[in-house]
């Protein structure tokens, strides 16, 4: 029984949450690994308005997050994402979805 | 690099680093060396007043997006910074009170818009970058020197301790920005 348990636990699809806290003007953590089907929150606890926004081919973005304001993305598929604010081009971060 | 250093060396004298001599090396009767917490406010909201009206002049005045992103950046934090100073300096009871640090403040911003005042395209974009660049430098230093160390409020102090990182980050973007413009590409200048 418990065995069965611990089996359906370790095979189910039981997406996370993470969470990067914006503070100080940088991501925290700055670079996270997370697996497909798991959502990402970015909490801005600056005074200053930031963003996460992926380069390259993602195009997710969690557009403008004033003080204590969350965004939130679902990761879609494997790959690594460098993202930044776009407000403030000297904060970076580092996404990998395995 | 050291063209960085140079054009910070040259933009500080224009703002706080001037207070900041001046307040070391008194003219006249002596003031007292550091500020009382209510200076200090004064001084912080007029030091994100000038960076506001300086960004909405450069976005009436760039034709160049990142300088216009920047200018936009500039007026939305100084923005920002201000409303919790005033949020703050109501729930203390403290009115803000004018000082000479403020008045440099306000001497130096006034020369330096005139100037900006008779530039145009690249030539402006090139200055307004180099006078952030040089203002947030100041700024940093006087956060350091004199704003911070000087605050007995626990509350001013850690408003200003939190603000410190987004100069430090401004102080960086417009130091980007300013190496951009200097490269020899498509100003044709």
């Amino acid at each position: 029984m418990i065995l069965r348990l611990v089996l359906l636990l370790a095979t189910s699809p039981a997406s996370k949450t993470h969470t990067v806290e914006i503070r100080g003007m940088e991501f925290h953590p700055a670079e996270l690994t997370v697996a497909v089907g798991d959502t990402i929150e970015w909490v801005n606890r600056d005074i200053v308005p930031h963003t996460a926004t992926a380069s390259g081919h993602s195009k997710w973005d969690t557009g403008a997050l004033t003080q204590d304001k969350t965004g939130r993305y679902v990761a879609q598929r494997a790959g690594v994402v460098r993202y930044s604010c776009t407000f403030h081009p000297t904060m970076h971060g580092k996404l990998t979805v395995r | 690099m050291s063209a960085f250093h140079r054009l910070a060396a040259l933009a500080l004298p224009f703002t706080l680093t001037a207070a900041l001599h001046a307040q070391a090396n008194p003219p006249a009767p002596a003031p007292a060396p550091d500020l009382s917490d209510p200076e200090v406010a004064h001084v912080a909201v007029t030091a994100n007043s000038i960076d506001i009206d300086a960004g909405k002049f450069a976005e009436t005045r760039t034709k160049n997006p990142a300088v216009k992103q920047f200018a936009a950046t500039m007026i939305t934090d100084h923005s920002a910074v201000n409303v919790q100073a005033a949020a703050l300096a109501k729930k203390l009871g403290v009115t803000p009170a004018d000082n000479a640090v403020s008045q440099s403040l306000q001497t130096g911003a006034a020369e330096a818009r005139k100037n900006l005042e008779s530039l145009h395209g690249a030539a402006f974009d090139r200055a307004y970058i180099a006078r952030e660049v040089g203002y947030h430098q100041a700024v940093l230093d006087a956060l350091d020197k004199l704003l911070i160390p000087t605050t007995d409020n626990a509350e001013l102090k850690k408003l200003l301790q939190d603000v410190r990182p987004a100069i430090a980050a401004h102080l960086e973007h417009a130091k980007q920005l300013h190496a951009q413009l200097a490269a020899p590409a498509k100003t044709g200048q």
